[in-house]
């Protein structure tokens, strides 16, 4: 059990410091050793900002604070804990590779209208379009009947003009 | 001052009657009788019937 904790303590020193200062300031619960409740051992700078990667709104004044790490740092402490292969202990963030993959599947192509729940506008014409050929279909259909009725009728007595 | 006086012919137009929109526009005396004719639309690439339009408001044309 020691040697197994001492490895973990090894690895954990191997880190760059500035992601073993970030998860000494942050240590998420599945790092705490066992049997401590995470509620009450939460560190002073996790008591102000639970997560400092999101901005906050002051329970007092109610502002809103920026994020304690700007996203040019959360993407570079993103890195870092990927190329450690510790991800998955830093807090939520946007820079996050799940959220990048997710965010990524939502828009699509980038192009306006190809994510998910998105709808390509198009032009009027395009809009339009079924609806128009439908409109034609149907008075092609009647077209003979309208003629015989409009030969039967006769020129002179033909009363139904278009508006 | 005398109105204007009317011209005898008027320029109307003859409507498809496949709503496509297309139409053709002819000249006819003022007191004969509204036009109607079987004539080609190049949209539907077919001989339907063209009807003329109503007149819209006091435009003369």
């Amino acid at each position: 059990m020691a040697a197994v904790s001492q490895k973990h303590v090894q690895l954990a020193l191997a880190l760059p410091t500035k992601l073993r200062s970030f998860l000494a300031r942050y240590p998420p619960v599945a790092i705490l050793p066992a049997g401590v409740d995470p509620e009450t051992s939460k560190t002073g700078y996790q008591q102000d900002t639970p997560n400092p990667f999101l901005p906050m709104k002051h329970p007092v004044t109610g502002k809103w604070h920026d994020p304690k790490y700007s996203l040019r740092r959360q993407a570079d402490l993103v890195k870092l804990a990927r190329t450690h292969g510790v991800e998955e202990l830093l807090p939520f963030t946007p820079k996050k590779t799940e959220e990048r993959l997710r965010k990524r599947v939502e828009l699509g192509l980038r192009v306006k209208g190809t994510g998910v729940d998105q709808k390509v506008k198009g032009h009027k014409h395009e809009r339009t379009l079924v609806a128009k050929m439908e409109k034609r279909r149907e008075a092609m259909l009647e077209m003979p009947n309208l003629i015989r009725e409009w030969k039967k009728v006769g020129k002179r007595n033909w009363t139904k003009f278009p508006k | 001052m005398a109105k204007k006086a009317k011209s005898r012919t008027i320029i109307v137009r003859l409507l498809s009657m496949a709503k496509t929109g297309y139409f053709y526009t002819f000249t006819r005396p003022r007191v004969a009788q509204p036009m109607g004719l079987l004539k080609y639309d190049p949209i539907i690439r077919r001989k339907v019937l063209f009807l003329e339009q109503k007149k819209k408001g006091k435009a003369v044309i």
